[in-house]
């Protein structure tokens, strides 16, 4: 696509059952009822010129450029804020308004640099333009009056600045910091003509104040006063690719703007369904890794892991690895292979990946980083519901009236969902946050949580059983919604459990520590207050216990009626870009794609006979039973696509002694990770910039990733795991990852109607689509279950066996922030890192004081299964008796502190109950110095012959 | 293989733990059946092998149900 | 013990009325705290059995006491400047004391809220718009059309503002009623909460008037269980001239940035909150009370001229003999005010010009003094009857340095979200400097040689009147609120009228 600017219709569209029918310049239009004058002469292809208007943004009306004349109205209105009315006849182009217009214009000009053809936006300004379009020839008021030229541009954020005297007050910056983001960081400050754009305070900079540069203000700017940094650097781009975001499970799609192989910047695309034109810091500015010092674009192997790396051919490295894999077969048997893939890798990489595990390498032990994030997801909804997904698309959240979230912080970890759930709550809808820790969404400008139940960590499951004792004993349940739709017996036996008194949220408090009433207050407004949406995350699944929570979550839904159409609903906030699309392409060991049992023997049957192999038909292993299989020695040989388990996974050590004992570890990756410090085989691998295949996000939205730029490496990522099979005689044939979906469209019910021309042609789809779905299912649930009747399940709280003593007195959780990504691979070879440069661990004042720690001290952070350094910040965001830390940096390696416990039913790290104790530290631990010396060493790369 | 073999036991017993509300019977079941589904086969052979001690009554019964089916299997 | 009325408004008390109700009670009388006449030439002016005499000092106390003071003015209540009023808003005005529901029942108080209460909603309407009140703020628009707008619109809160951010230049009405009679502008309001369906009110006032505030707060305690379930709040202005725009005050009560809002939506529509509301001025809801007694809106609409019914509190102020607060029906000339009522200019000089309106007013010459004081009748003359505040000027007044201010008035009090009013009205006191000089040369800018397209030509003084009048042309039709908008009015009104004062020869 040539570059141009995404259609802008100035006012946003409006729904409505009534069409309005109008006389533009003598043209007729219809347009729904409530449609501005300007957006009805913008559908008719005659663009009124305006510069406060965006259909990002309600109309404002400032600018006076966009006036227009109205039969029967007596002078000039705005057309952006007045509505079309039946029979309406408008004139847009009159002599008297091409002089009003003119005399705007000359306005503005009085006061604005004169130096257009150096200037960033040079060409791509609608100042410009519409000073170009209303003929604007003369500025009679010369150029020697108050001005705002000369003012210092603020410079401080990393990915754009701020140039004032570029600036025209038209207010879209801080009306999409509003409306758009809900941050309402920027404002206007003084008034008239002294009116200028604020970050923050008086005294603050963008970088210091509450901005979250999530890039709304820039996109939305109409000159270059808030402009890209990167633009200024490289020019105007000269193509475009709509693509999508490979950081969080949102989805966000973008538009790759691109000079030659440069990519200039990333804006977000305004059809994409997921995001609706909007991003967050990351997929918006840090793509910078992409092209980071640290990338390795050779393949390298070496013999043993104290060896340093050999940069070898590709034909040398995929050699090398199948003469390993199949040594290792041929000694130890099939069950000794394994495989990983990647969430943020495609649908057609990770379906290769667990395809050449188990139709290559022979055995099911292929797994996938959601056994570390949403594998209770996918056992508890598929038992309940089934199917191993969220129930709602995205835009449902606007027909909420109460929302819910439990264990998810979506302004750090989901921010641009975030947006649209700040928006609903800006329009009124409740609030219910569940979670330890004070998140941003509980206060914050706007936004107030009508109930915050600060659990204890570990207590979920009791706090949703308190909550169905409430719904069920006070008469709030919807039976008619339950008989007709689950199994009334099932209900019926689960109704008899949560309604015993020991349920009570009395009783229970003593476990949870959540005051009795204001759980009771919010299981009520869960119940009473319209439709009710669920929105949960990783604070959900990663307990010992996760998979009963997010059951148990399901059954407050079922219990309520609130399943089954838009505004309600269980939705998984998904981490990573692609982790439902992992699961569903058959990533775990049990499951074949669309979350068939491997053991169901026609399904196996359908896949044995398109790949020509016969497929084990008993389960596999998941990682932390690799792990442990490979310190027994049964399991030797791991090929790992797009993950760093040594730093993601917890106990690090034991990952340590697991990953040691293997005969041949191969990553494939950007970079050489902490995992890569134990491995034999270093693939390089290829960005999202570089590749074609499909993402799926967190509301089962199959979207395209395009390829925007050649690779580094001269391979994609499925290119080079279908080199690796072919080295090990596979003979695999695929061009073009479209093939590949072909495959998993055929072999797989709910991708049935899936093709990449179809997603060429409609951007994206939501799961299942097939005959019964022919255009996909943005709601599911909607006449019945998948699985048939709804089934409770009867979920009893069980405390972890992780405990707090004497010794480890302090509960410790783990989360993400905003800035930082998983473990940073990314984001941490960006700019980014000048919000977030360490991991740093928040403790309640009190805990701080009995511990003489003071803000950014050193603080020795140890647990029963090991420990680590890393400075304090005192908050009372945590409740006493709970820290709290994120795992982004290798430096801190939060996972030597976390423990072996994991889910009940999918082993499911437990990474948000540690018991820790907290003291002071001079400084990194053992752990941390020896492991440095590792990582230093183990990264040696020798010098190629001859130099 | 002790360490390991400890590790089965307390995801069997753990396993078990959450089924035991549906009453011991209906709990053997389903305990031997999610085991069954989701375990590797050398994790089942192993535990199956290995000494009940340490097992819960739930989870000795669904082991013992598991030796009955997939060893005659 | 003789009984003294002494007024405790906020110009008697600048006048020195406290000190001289001290000098009262010092020499052994009672003294009431009333409220004033409005008849500000004669403040502090003390009341004795219907006998006025002002402006009075403690030194005077003796003498009036004594039948023997110079300063008395005989009975009050016949006095020509009161006999020649028709009051309806302003009755009570010198006659009861402002916190007094005794006073207020006596005279007719609540009256019309009961009868509105019983008629019910609808007939109220109805009234309303039978007597043809208009908004007294400026825009005169029909208070009964805007009120069934709001009660007609869906929604479950709606709300009653009051604007009592009286901001323009020779105003005072607001502040005398406030002060003088809270209690009849608060059954006003409760009349129209009736009307729409509103539970909650809030009065807009700005800080400058303390005492006004402080009598509002206390009447409101003492009938809050007359108008209950209404309920009203006073809400304090920081100081922005623009807040007195309808959407700014809005968007202050709300807490916001005083920003103007763009219309539509009305604020009928989707006002305070994003609710149904009305948003009338203090005279509008004041004048409400009377409309709503029996037979009180025929009698409104029999008065006035045209479409301008009933009567205007005209504020009488700037370079003036008589000035204070002039209530009388629609039709009513200024050579007749300022002349016949107001005694002409202070200063004894000749009048140049008069400004009606407030600051956004435009300046009338002598000329113009035989226009009927109505709304239509004014636009006709591109001028404008706004708040009623006419300020006099004597022939000192430098009309370009008025034109001049104007812009700078503009300037200083634009809320700067609109282009024409935020860029227009600094460049509009610039061109009037060059007008005033001659004309310009090109300036530096101009004449850098990469400047190819700007004109090196000078523009002469003439080329700068024409962009004036096309600034103002953009200003007045472009502008989102009445501040730009109406800027124009002074500017163009002074440079047509007295052409002269600008270095012009005349037009």
């Amino acid at each position: 696509m040539a570059y141009e600017p995404q259609a802008d219709f100035g006012t946003p569209e409006v729904r409505a059952d009534t069409q309005v029918t109008l006389t533009i310049d003598g043209r007729r239009v219809t347009v729904p009822e409530g449609t501005s004058v300007m957006r009805a002469a913008a559908e008719c292809g005659g663009a009124i010129p305006s510069l406060c208007a965006t259909d990002s943004l309600a109309a404002f009306g400032s600018c006076r450029l966009c006036l227009v004349e109205v039969d029967g109205m007596r002078g000039t209105t705005a057309s952006c804020t007045t509505p079309v009315a039946q029979d309406m006849i408008v004139r847009t182009q009159t002599p008297r308004l091409e002089k009003l217009r003119r005399g705007v214009m000359e306005l503005y000009i009085s006061d604005h640099p004169l130096d257009c053809l150096t200037c960033s936006a040079n060409n791509d300004c609608e100042l410009q333009d519409t000073a170009a379009e209303v003929g604007l020839r003369d500025v009679r008021y010369g150029y020697a009056g108050a001005h705002h030229l000369g003012q210092q541009p603020d410079l401080s954020n990393p990915y754009f600045l701020f140039a004032p005297d570029k600036c025209i007050v038209c207010s879209r910056c801080v009306r999409a910091c509003d409306e758009v983001q809900g941050t309402l960081a920027l404002s206007v400050e003084a008034r008239g003509f002294a009116s200028k754009i604020s970050a923050g305070q008086r005294a603050d900079d963008f970088l210091s104040s509450d901005c979250v540069s999530c890039g709304a203000c820039v996109q939305a700017c109409p000159t270059s006063a808030l402009m890209e940094k990167s633009v200024k650097a490289h020019g105007k781009p000269e193509r475009a690719v709509i693509t999508t975001c490979a950081y969080c499970g949102v989805g966000c799609t973008f538009r790759a703007e691109m000079r030659g192989e440069q990519l200039v910047r990333m804006v977000p695309w305004k059809d994409g369904k997921a995001n609706r034109g909007h991003s967050c810091v990351k997929g918006r500015f840090a793509w910078g890794y992409a092209h980071h010092q640290d990338r390795i674009t050779t393949p390298m192997i070496r013999e043993s892991i104290d060896q340093p790396w050999r940069e070898v051919s590709w034909d040398e490295a995929l050699a090398f690895t199948a003469g390993r894999i199949s040594a290792v077969k041929a000694q130890h048997g099939a069950r000794a292979l394994g495989g990983i893939t990647s969430s943020r890798c495609t649908n057609e990489e990770t379906f290769l990946v667990q395809k050449l595990v188990r139709a290559g390498f022979g055995s099911n032990n292929v797994d996938t980083c959601a056994r570390v994030c949403h594998s209770p997801t996918g056992y508890g909804l598929k038992t309940t519901f089934g199917t191993s997904a969220g129930t709602q698309d995205f835009d449902s959240v606007m027909d909420a009236d109460v929302i819910v979230v439990i264990g998810a912080n979506p302004t750090d970890a989901h921010p641009v969902f975030a947006s649209r759930m700040k928006r609903r709550l800006r329009q009124g809808a409740q609030l219910i946050v569940i979670d330890p820790r004070r998140i941003d969404l509980v206060r914050s400008p706007h936004v107030k949580a009508a109930h915050h139940l600060p659990l204890q960590p570990g207590t979920n499951v009791a706090v949703m059983t308190a909550m169905a004792h409430v719904i069920v004993t006070e008469g709030l349940a919807d039976e008619d919604f339950v008989r007709a739709r689950c199994d009334w017996d099932e209900y019926q036996d689960w109704a008899r459990f949560v309604s015993a008194s020991q349920h009570s949220p009395k009783f229970l408090e003593a476990v949870t520590k959540v005051p009795a009433a204001e759980l009771r207050a919010a299981a009520r407004l869960y119940a009473t207050g319209g439709n009710a949406a669920i929105y949960y995350g990783l604070g959900v699944t990663e307990h010992s216990q996760g998979s009963s929570t997010v059951m148990a979550i399901a059954n407050l839904a079922m219990a309520t009626g609130n399943i089954g159409r838009a505004g309600v609903g269980v939705n998984p906030l998904r981490g990573q870009n692609n982790v439902q699309g992992a699961c569903d392409m058959g990533s775990f060991p049990h499951e074949l794609s669309g979350y068939r049992h491997i053991s169901d023997a026609a399904t196996r049957r359908m896949f044995e006979q398109d790949w020509g192999v016969a497929l084990d038909p008993e389960p596999g292993l998941r990682i932390p039973n690799m792990l442990d299989a490979a310190i027994d020695g049964s399991f030797r040989a791991l090929y790992i696509q797009g993950e760093d388990i040594l730093q993601s996974d917890p106990n690090t050590r034991h990952v340590a002694a697991g990953l040691a004992a293997m005969d041949c570890v191969i990553v494939h990756d950007l970079f050489l990770n902490e995992t890569a410090n134990f491995a034999h085989v270093f693939l390089p691998g290829s960005t999202f910039l570089e590749k074609n295949g499909t993402f799926t996000n967190a509301e089962r939205r199959i979207q395209p990733v395009r390829k925007v730029m050649e690779t580094a490496n001269g391979l994609e990522d499925w290119q080079v795991t279908q080199a690796l099979a072919n080295a090990l005689g596979l003979g695999w044939a695929y061009t073009h990852p479209a093939q590949i979906l072909d495959e998993i469209a055929r072999l797989t019910p709910t991708f049935a109607g899936v093709s990449w021309d179809r997603l060429e042609r409609e951007a994206s789809l939501q799961w299942p689509v097939n005959d019964q779905f022919p255009d996909g299912a943005p709601v599911m649930h909607v006449d019945g279950f998948v699985r048939g009747k709804g089934h409770f399940v009867v979920t009893d709280y069980m405390p972890t066996d992780e405990k707090t003593g004497p010794r480890y007195p302090l509960l410790l959780t783990t989360g993400r922030i905003l800035s930082q990504y998983n473990v940073g691979a990314q984001t941490r070879r960006t700019a980014n890192t000048a919000w977030h440069p360490e991991d740093v661990l928040e403790i309640h004042p009190l805990d701080a004081e009995n511990r003489g720690l003071k803000e950014g001290d050193w603080a020795r952070l140890a647990s029963r299964t090991g420990e680590t350094s890393l400075r304090v910040s005192v908050t009372d965001r945590v409740a006493p008796g709970v820290v709290y830390t994120t795992f982004h940096h290798p430096e801190t390696q939060a996972n030597v502190v976390t423990t072996d416990y994991s889910d009940w039913a999918t082993n499911c790290p437990e990474y948000k109950v540690t018991a820790v104790q907290v003291t002071p530290s001079n400084g990194p631990s053992d752990w941390q110095e020896d492991y440095a010396g590792l990582t230093a060493r183990s990264r040696r790369i020798a010098a190629e012959p001859g130099e | 293989m002790s360490g390991t073999h400890d590790r089965l036991v307390y995801m069997a017993n753990q396993i078990a733990r959450n089924f035991a509300v549906q009453g011991e019977t209906a709990a053997i079941a389903a305990t031997a059946r999610h085991i069954h589904d989701f375990w590797d086969p050398r994790m089942r052979d192993a535990i199956m092998a290995g000494e009940d001690a340490g097992l819960s009554d739930i989870a000795a019964g669904a082991i013992a149900r598991l030796r009955g089916t997939l060893r005659s299997g | 013990m003789t009984a003294v009325r002494i007024s405790d408004d906020a110009l008697a008390l600048a006048c020195g009325a406290d000190a001289l109700a001290a000098a009262f009670e010092a020499a052994g009388c009672t003294v009431e705290r009333a409220s004033s006449w409005g008849m500000h030439w004669l403040e502090p002016l003390v009341e004795i059995d219907g006998m006025g005499f002002g402006p009075a000092t403690p030194e005077d106390v003796d003498a009036i006491l004594s039948g023997k003071s110079a300063k008395a003015i005989g009975p009050i209540a016949t006095h020509p400047f009161i006999a020649g009023q028709q009051r309806l808003t302003f009755a009570r005005a010198g006659r009861t004391r402002a916190l007094s529901l005794e006073d207020y029942e006596r005279t007719g108080g609540w009256a019309g809220l009961e009868r509105a209460r019983r008629i019910g909603p609808e007939h109220v309407l109805d009234e309303v718009a039978r007597s043809g009140l208009r908004g007294r703020g400026g825009a005169g628009f029909p208070a009964g059309v805007k009120w069934r707008t709001v009660a007609k619109a869906p929604g479950a809160r709606k709300f009653i503002v009051c604007n009592a951010d009286e901001g323009d230049s020779g105003t005072f009405a607001d502040r005398m009623l406030m002060e003088g009679d809270p209690l009849q502008l608060i059954e006003g309001m409760a009349i129209a909460a009736h009307a729409v369906g509103a539970a909650q009110g809030y009065i807009y006032i700005r800080s400058e008037y303390p005492h006004a505030i402080r009598k509002l707060r206390d009447a409101l305690k003492l009938c809050a269980d007359i108008i209950a379930p209404f309920n009203i709040d006073v809400r304090v202005g920081a100081g922005a001239y623009v807040c007195g725009e309808e959407t700014s005050l809005l968007n202050s009560l709300e807490g916001k940035r005083g920003e103007v809002r763009g219309k539509p939506p009305l604020p009928a529509l989707q006002g305070l909150f994003g609710c149904p509301t009305v948003v009338n001025n203090v005279l509008t809801l004041a004048a409400v009370p009377h409309i709503l007694a029996e037979g009180g809106a025929q009698d409104y609409e029999a008065r006035g001229a045209g479409r301008s019914k009933g009567t205007m509190p005209i504020q009488l102020a700037g370079n003036i003999r008589h000035g204070g607060l002039y209530e009388t029906p629609f039709g009513v000339t200024l050579n007749q005010l300022i002349f016949e009522i107001g005694g002409g200019t202070a200063s004894g000089r000749p009048v140049k010009a008069v400004q009606v309106g407030g600051p956004l007013g435009a300046y009338l010459h002598p000329g113009q003094f035989d226009i009927p004081f109505d709304y239509e009748a004014y636009a006709a003359a591109d001028a404008l009857i706004g708040h009623g505040g006419i300020t006099v000027f004597d022939d000192t007044a430098d009309m370009a340095a008025m034109a001049r201010f104007a812009m700078e008035f503009c300037a200083v009090e634009s809320c700067g979200k609109c282009t024409p009013c935020r860029i227009g009205s600094v460049r509009g006191q610039e061109i009037i400097d060059r007008i005033l000089s001659g004309g310009r040369q090109a300036d530096a800018v101009e004449l850098l040689p990469q400047m190819h397209n700007a004109r090196l030509a000078e523009r002469s003084q003439a080329e700068e009147v024409q962009l004036l009048e096309e600034l103002c042309a953009v200003m007045k039709d472009a502008s989102l609120c009445a501040l730009g908008g109406f800027t124009p009015y002074p500017v163009m009104s002074a440079l047509r009228h007295w052409p002269a004062d600008f270095g012009l020869s005349a037009r």
